[in-house]
């Protein structure tokens, strides 16, 4: 079996759940706020295999991951989804305008 | 198959506010006939719960480790409450298919109306404390819905939010009440309290005691929290004879008695129950004689005949009370009913533009008549042997000077029900315009109601067997029909009490006479249509609750960033803690 670096996994975790995290808080433009979800998922992701193989249940860390791959689709779907109808609408893609909805 | 009754009487009303929202505002025919016939269901499935009635619980559903097991008990006093709000539920949705003609939005008011007949009817038949918590807070919403139906009209919505706020005081002393039980026993079930309350620390009963004597007094508007019902009486007609009249506010009458056994050795709490029926019966009963308003007479008589109701359990007469609710929730659905159908046909409900309207709606005065005489205590209709029962309870158990005002209770009630059916149907006409008698739907759930209004007390006998047989925890003494009706004409009591009605009626047939008597009583009276300063309560939790959330809502910005930083802060406080904990 291929020998399991968790230290540099666990590293990768939190980096891309920084980043992840960064960009929610940071950025106002819906679409690279759907990019920021993707990559907080990403994250989760890679701490689901990683907790999978530490407990030795790798096929339960697997399936799980398979079935937020789904979700995480949808999420995005929905989102950039969202985003198609707020530009439409608002003629903006700034989530501050958002704030302003009334109605 | 019992259990499977329990769920079907509340899913199938729940069901008809989804058909209802469903079919859409534009098949208005549609949504009232939908209305009527999951209503009717419903009301059809509650009578078939009579002969399955028992202490047992009939369906357990487990809601995990924290929620407990979700159980219902088809038991004497739960059916009896579903059968009422059923029944009297179908028949405001008659009603409001003349009523609500010409309203837009009719799926709105139709599943709110649904929504709550299928919670109320969960209410009373859970028994899991926990459960009966969720469905008490859906009749709360409900009710604030329905009495803000009409939402263009400030004076609807600020009584929707006022309502909304006090019953949810009395909510707060139910969930406190909840967990105090489950954090002792480690379960809600009603029935496992009951059966060990003795057991428990007795100051830890003694909270719960009157934690639900606070819950009961906020839902069933009693002193001093009663303010709130005059003002929920802009809500639709059916809506006020259905919620605020027939069921919602005897919830808390319900609490009361299904704790009883538990709470009547607590030191103190029994004088507490008859003080608060007490005052509320009178107080509303004074501020009834001088109100113009023709539904807020009659809101001021639902507080104070719900405080007859509290004080008969104050007293130890259950079934009393349970007696007077049944016959009460009939009585005072078809005064609504009825003063809705005139404010409807002549379009205000400020009495003092009436008068004289019996020649022109001869019905609609026959039934409000029946209804007011039931009201006022008059013998054979169902309010008089109702109210001599809890008069009678009163006198074998409580203490004397509250048996004194309510007695003279029962005069004031004759004599503010005789001043609003004079100034409604007879005297002059004080206002202009064509007037016709109630339309047909209407007049349907009228007369349904008169025949209730005059039968309804030969179930006396079946029903306080009905509650002996299935009420374990209760000691109740009870009599065939024959023999209440035997006992209630013996007692002297009775001819005291009707010899107080008499008077009361006469004191409005010689009001003429008693004009030097009554210019005396005037500051009584200023003091009374200012609701003797009791509004000021309701203002102060009103104002204090609008005020905190005016200042909690700078927390919530709309900015999607600001939202994230609240959704990470919260992530990095459960870290915290798992790791302070690890």
């Amino acid at each position: 079996m291929i020998p399991f670096p968790l230290i540099i996994v666990l590293i990768a975790v939190l980096g891309l759940l920084g980043v992840g995290l960064y960009g929610l808080l940071a950025v106002r433009n819906l679409i690279k706020i759907v990019i920021a979800l993707q990559i907080l998922g990403k994250s989760a992701l890679l701490a689901l295999i990683a907790a999978g193989r530490a407990s030795g249940q790798v096929n339960l860390g697997q399936s799980l991951a398979l079935t937020f791959i789904v979700a995480d689709t949808v999420v995005a779907a929905i989102g950039l989804a969202l985003a198609v109808r707020v530009r439409r609408r608002l003629g903006t893609l700034d989530a501050r305008e958002l704030g302003k909805l009334r109605g | 198959m019992a259990g499977y009754l329990a769920l079907a009487v509340i899913l199938v009303p729940w069901l008809g506010a989804l058909a209802v929202w469903w079919a859409g505002d534009e098949r208005r025919l549609a949504q009232h006939a939908l209305a009527i016939v999951f209503a009717l269901v419903t009301a059809v499935l509650s009578l078939m719960l009579l002969p399955v009635v028992s202490a047992q619980v009939v369906l357990s559903l487990s809601a995990g480790a924290s929620f407990g097991t979700f159980t219902f008990v088809l038991d004497g006093l739960g059916v009896f409450l579903a059968i009422i709000a059923a029944t009297i539920g179908t028949l405001a949705v008659i009603f409001s298919v003349d009523y609500m003609a010409g309203e837009a939005q009719l799926g709105r008011y139709y599943s709110l109306i649904l929504l709550f007949i299928g919670a109320m009817i969960g209410l009373v038949l859970t028994g899991s404390l926990l459960l009966l918590f969720f469905f008490w807070e859906i009749t709360a919403f409900c009710s604030y819905a329905l009495i803000s139906f009409h939402n263009d009209d400030p004076k609807a919505v600020s009584g929707g939010i006022r309502a909304l706020i006090v019953t949810q005081v009395g909510g707060v002393g139910l969930l406190a009440g909840a967990l105090a039980i489950y954090s002792v026993l480690g379960s809600f079930q009603i029935g496992g309290f009951l059966d060990q309350a003795e057991a428990l620390p007795p100051g830890m009963l003694r909270w719960m005691a009157f934690g639900f004597l606070l819950a009961a007094a906020a839902k069933s508007a009693q002193v001093p929290f009663h303010t709130w019902l005059p003002d929920a009486m802009e809500a639709p007609t059916p809506v006020t004879a259905l919620i605020h009249a027939a069921t919602m506010v005897n919830a808390g009458v319900y609490l009361l008695a299904r704790f009883y056994p538990a709470f009547a050795p607590v030191g103190g709490w029994k004088v507490a129950v008859v003080t608060v029926g007490v005052v509320s019966a009178v107080l509303a009963a004074v501020m009834g004689l001088v109100a113009v308003d023709i539904k807020r007479v009659l809101a001021y008589s639902t507080i104070s005949q719900l405080g007859y109701m509290v004080y008969a359990i104050g007293v130890g007469g259950v079934f009393a009370s349970q007696f007077h609710l049944m016959s009460h929730a009939v009585y005072k659905a078809l005064l609504f009913l009825g003063a809705g159908a005139v404010a409807h046909i002549i379009g205000t409900r400020d009495m003092r533009q009436m008068g004289g309207l019996g020649r022109e709606m001869p019905f609609v005065r026959a039934v409000f008549l029946v209804g007011a005489l039931a009201l006022a205590g008059l013998p054979v209709l169902n309010g008089f042997w109702s109210k001599e029962l809890v008069l009678e309870a009163g006198l074998g158990g409580g203490p004397l000077w509250a048996y004194i005002a309510m007695l003279l209770c029962a005069g004031l009630t004759a004599l503010y029900t005789f001043r609003m059916v004079w100034m409604v149907f007879y005297g002059t006409r004080r206002s202009e315009g064509a007037v016709h008698d109630a339309p047909l739907a209407m007049r349907l759930s009228l007369v349904v109601l008169a025949l209730g209004t005059l039968t309804s007390w030969v179930s006396a006998g079946p029903f306080g067997q009905m509650l002996a047989r299935s009420l374990p925890f209760h000691t109740l003494d009870v009599a065939s029909t024959g023999q209440i009706v035997l006992t209630v004409l013996m007692a002297w009591p009775t001819w005291l009490a009707l010899a107080i009605v008499a008077l009361g009626l006469s004191a409005w047939w010689w009001r003429e006479r008693l004009a030097k008597f009554t210019s005396r009583l005037r500051f009584l009276a200023r003091a009374a249509a200012g609701d003797f300063g009791f509004a000021w309560l309701d203002e102060a939790i009103v104002r204090t609750a609008q005020g905190t959330a005016e200042k909690l809502s700078l927390t919530q910005t709309g900015q999607l960033n600001w939202n994230v930083l609240g959704v990470v802060a919260g992530l990095v406080v459960v870290l915290v803690f798992l790791i302070w904990r690890a």
